[in-house]
């Protein structure tokens, strides 16, 4: 999936202050048009409202939206679910409109979402974003993601992916066995 | 969701039995009322229909999703040629005929350098009318036999890459679907391009003689009607037909059987250069001489003179373009794809200069090597064919020979038993898919080999197992005990050196394809400091062990002993590795050093800490035990105390640079090699003066900024200090 809003564009910026902007979890039917047209306007892989549906019915709990006085600004799409063995997060589109970026509504939007993940108990999460879109790639490092594969033209345009992971903090078996043993003396600085 | 479920009211029809009594009936009305009863956005839902399902729903009439939609375009191609959207023959005027030939010429080639980069070939190439009814232009002999070229070369094109396979994710590529790809008479293309050049060449003859008033020995028929052009659209012609025929036997000839084409191939990439320069230098001729319209950018037109192309309509066939969504498809320009074919020569020459030597060691070099430049799918794909055919090495080496070679194995082991032996042949297995791997683009390539890690290091234990437990039966059928288990463990420690070699490689590409962010450069340079340590270790066993054969039974065992380790002191690859060790090193330690006492390259830690990110970092080293007992938590301890002044006492970066000075006599007739010494050198003074800067300073000075940056090596950085 395509998905994590670019820059770009010299857009006017918004004034407002952080307080001002709200936060809502997916409430229904009448949020679906408001993130569908964000998304449309933003990304540019084709997506039907079908595409939408998927994920705001099955994980109406991992989709937010950010409103600054009753206009919606921002929004974050996710799912979640088995993958080879662990559960894991995806986070399929995460935008803000031109005005309203680097205030820092998508990392509070998408940290609403992983939060969640992680306390329904994924391992993971994961989502793709195009290697030139620079804002997002530092936005997902602040948060701990790596990039752990290149995707080579993965989008239609041509442009490669990087697969973004974060690996959830758990408490390791290994910490409390491996302090007590010697480690192997091997050749290192 | 229950509100969204609709249940057709019409009274349902009994399943009809499918077979020869199958009856179809009327479902419209059917249909109809369901259709009433949905709204926009609804969906039927059914047991094997779920919402997952729904997404990959295309929406009908939705410019970005329905390929097949109609776009005030023609229909058919019948229905645009038709409407003259490719006249025939191009204008009745015999010159503009000739100009809009060579805008056609120039524009399939901007396609085809397109389709080569990665779009597809419905969209690009065969975007051309007249390629898609190739027999309507038999009439028209040039553009015909034009046609016939580029439909023969999209052939042998396709036929390469899709026999290489080096495309995974590059399938798009040989999609072909629907496209006349395949026609009689293609065969034939090359004598019917070289009939038309012959006329053309008569034709050019005719009009230089006239221009110096002599008298014409035959009588020529012009080109076209103005005398004044009669030279340059000549000449122009000339150049694009004579491209066309080499660029086509250069693909044929890399295709001969062991290499045996490669010195040809290499003749007709000179003359397919030249013959590029030639076609570059008659832009200034076909842009002076315009009578039509110009495309919007002259710079970026897709073809030379600037002028739009007839007969092009990528929207006829945009059906044919399945499985994706339907994209609008920027064709490059023709400068840019004229600059695409003379890299592909150049690279497609690298492969032809090769001396397709036996040595894996140097072929894999090689590889490595001819990766650097960034090679297009095209010149991968013919790279791999000439590796590996017919399962041997050019087809030529049996890989077991390969493998005896690199192992050192003595004449009399090398019988059909060592062949036959389970090892050998799981061992050759792995060469071959190794070598197909490092062929690949550089991102699937990583991803694959950290795949194949597991198999090199799954096959490693598996033979240690079997040695431990009777080496004797293993190679029974060699000529002693003594003789077996050392060929076993010749097998094991090779094996394990080229699993090291894989490590080392998968960590260096992560630089390359950008997967590392700064804060975790200092983790990177660690384990791939641990890992060079590692390979060093097996090279010098393998090569310690070399003498192992010969020495059985001598006395004199202390001069073979000193020249083993003559070998191994002065061996340029170890050398050279020796280097990577020191600057790999260096930056780990410079890099740890940074973050304990300025707290710079600190990781975030909202969601984990560095743990997971090391975790994920090396998971596929880590599961395939390569190495044993390396853990996060060794890492820590090993760079928790570095310090600025200790760094600088340890003079890493001092010990590369006089190896790699050392090393320039060994290297000089290697200008890839002797490139690498350099890039060493740069690396290694400009850490050195910028640890020397951060030691004066202070690490703890808040003015100071230290960046690093890829500047002077792919994968080896060199810190950037500044203060503010």
């Amino acid at each position: 999936m395509e998905g994590q809003g670019r820059d770009g564009g010299a857009a006017e910026a918004a004034v407002f202050s952080p307080s001002e902007i709200e936060y809502v979890s997916y409430g229904g039917e009448h949020h679906l048009k408001l993130i569908m047209d964000l998304v449309d306007d933003e990304l540019s892989e084709p997506y039907s409202i079908f595409t939408y549906r998927y994920f705001v019915y099955l994980w109406p709990n991992l989709s937010f939206l950010a409103f600054h006085k009753g206009k919606c600004v921002g929004t974050v799409v996710c799912k979640m679910g088995e993958h080879r063995h662990t559960y894991r997060g995806y986070i399929a589109m995460l935008v803000v409109i031109k005005p309203y970026r680097g205030r820092g509504i998508a990392t509070e939007l998408v940290t609403r979402s992983i939060r969640v993940m992680m306390e329904s108990g994924c391992e993971e999460v994961t989502l793709e974003a195009e290697v030139t879109n620079k804002g997002a790639l530092a936005l997902y490092g602040r948060l701990g993601f790596i990039r752990a594969k290149r995707l080579f033209r993965y989008y239609l345009n041509g442009v490669d992916a990087f697969r973004l992971k974060l690996l959830f903090s758990r408490p390791d078996p290994l910490l409390t066995m491996n302090s007590n043993e010697s480690h192997d003396p091997l050749d290192h600085p | 969701m229950a509100d969204e479920r609709v249940e057709a009211r019409a009274p349902l029809l009994p399943s009809i039995p499918s077979g020869d009594q199958t009856v179809w009936a009327d479902a419209s009305s059917l249909i109809a009322a369901a259709c009433n009863d949905l709204q926009d956005g609804e969906l039927v839902h059914g047991e094997n229909f779920s919402l997952f399902a729904a997404m990959s729903a295309l929406e009908i009439m939705d410019p970005k999703m329905d390929a097949g939609m109609e776009n005030n375009g023609y229909r058919s191609v019948e229905e645009a040629i038709e409407n003259g959207a490719a006249p025939l023959p191009l204008s009745s005027d015999s010159t503009v005929d000739v100009q809009c030939l060579i805008d056609i010429i120039d524009h399939l080639v901007a396609c085809e350098a397109t389709w080569h980069k990665g779009h597809s070939l419905a969209q690009t190439v065969f975007s051309c009318i007249y390629l898609l009814r190739i027999e309507r232009t038999s009439a028209h002999v040039l553009l015909h036999s034009y046609c016939r070229i580029i439909r023969a070369t999209c052939n042998a094109v396709i036929s390469a890459v899709s026999d290489a396979r080096t495309h995974e994710e590059e399938d798009l590529f040989t999609m072909a679907f629907g496209l006349p790809l395949k026609g009689e008479g293609d065969e034939k293309c090359l004598s019917i391009l070289n009939s038309v050049e012959e006329t053309i060449s008569r034709q050019l003859r005719a009009c230089k003689a006239l221009s110096y008033k002599k008298k014409v020995l035959e009588d020529v028929e012009p080109l076209q009607a103005n005398a004044d052009l009669e030279e340059g659209y000549c000449r122009a012609l000339l150049c694009r037909l004579r491209f066309r025929k080499h660029f086509y036997h250069v693909l044929t000839c890399m295709r001969k059987s062991q290499g045996r084409g490669l010195e040809l191939a290499r003749k007709h990439i000179a003359l397919c250069l030249s013959e590029l320069s030639s076609i570059i230098k008659s832009q200034e001729f076909l842009r002076s001489n315009v009578c039509r319209s110009y495309q919007d950018d002259v710079e970026e037109s897709t073809t030379s003179s600037g002028c739009k192309p007839v007969g092009f309509d990528a929207s006829l066939n945009s059906r044919f373009s399945a499985p994706t969504p339907p994209r609008a498809i920027r064709i490059l320009s023709w400068k840019k794809a004229i600059e695409y074919f003379e890299k592909l020569l150049h690279d497609l020459d690298v492969i032809c200069c090769f001396s397709l030597e036996s040595i894996l060691e140097n072929v894999l070099h090689f590889v490595v090597q001819f990766q650097d430049s960034q090679p297009d799918l095209v010149a991968r794909a013919h790279m791999q064919l000439l590796l590996v055919q017919d399962g041997k090495l050019y087809g030529r080496d049996f890989f077991y020979d390969v493998i005896s070679k690199a192992i050192a194995l003595p004449e009399f082991a090398r019988d059909i038993e060592f062949q036959k032996n389970e090892f050998v042949v799981q061992l050759i297995q792995l060469v071959v898919n190794l070598l197909k791997i490092l062929c690949t683009n550089a991102a699937w390539q990583r991803r694959k080999l950290g795949k194949i890690l597991q198999d090199w290091s799954l096959f490693s234990i598996q033979l240690e197992l079997a040695l431990k437990r009777e080496f004797g039966d293993m190679l029974k059928p060699l000529v002693d005990e003594n003789v077996c288990m050392k060929v076993s463990k010749h097998l094991l420690t090779w094996a394990e050196e080229q699993t090291y070699w894989i490590a080392a490689r998968f960590l260096m590409l992560g630089f390359k394809l950008e997967l590392y962010s700064p804060n975790e450069y200092c983790m990177v340079y660690w384990y791939m400091y641990i890992i060079l340590m590692k390979l060093l270790e097996k090279i010098q066993l393998r090569l310690s062990s070399k003498g192992d054969y010969r020495r059985k039974g001598k006395k004199k065992r202390d001069v073979s002993k000193d020249l083993t380790r003559d070998v191994l002191v002065s061996s340029p690859s170890i050398l050279l590795l020796q280097c990577y060790i020191s600057l790999s090193e260096g930056l780990a330690m410079m890099l740890a050093a940074l973050r304990n006492e300025s707290k710079v390259f600190e990781m975030p830690n909202v969601f984990n800490s560095e743990q997971e990110r090391f975790i994920q970092h090396f998971e596929l080293l880590q599961k395939a035990h390569v190495p044993d007992h390396i853990s996060y938590y060794l890492f820590k301890e090993s760079t928790i105390h570095a310090s600025i002044p200790i760094v600088v006492k340890h003079n890493y970066f001092r010990e590369a640079q006089r190896i790699s000075t050392s090393l320039r006599g060994s290297f000089s007739g290697d200008p890839g090699r002797m490139q690498e010494l350099r890039r060493i050198d740069q690396v290694s003074e400009h850490n050195r003066i910028a640890l020397n800067v951060i030691n004066k300073v202070s690490a703890h000075d808040p003015s100071l900024s230290v960046t690093f940056e890829f500047t002077h090596h792919p994968f080896f950085a060199v810190a950037v200090v500044k203060r503010s």
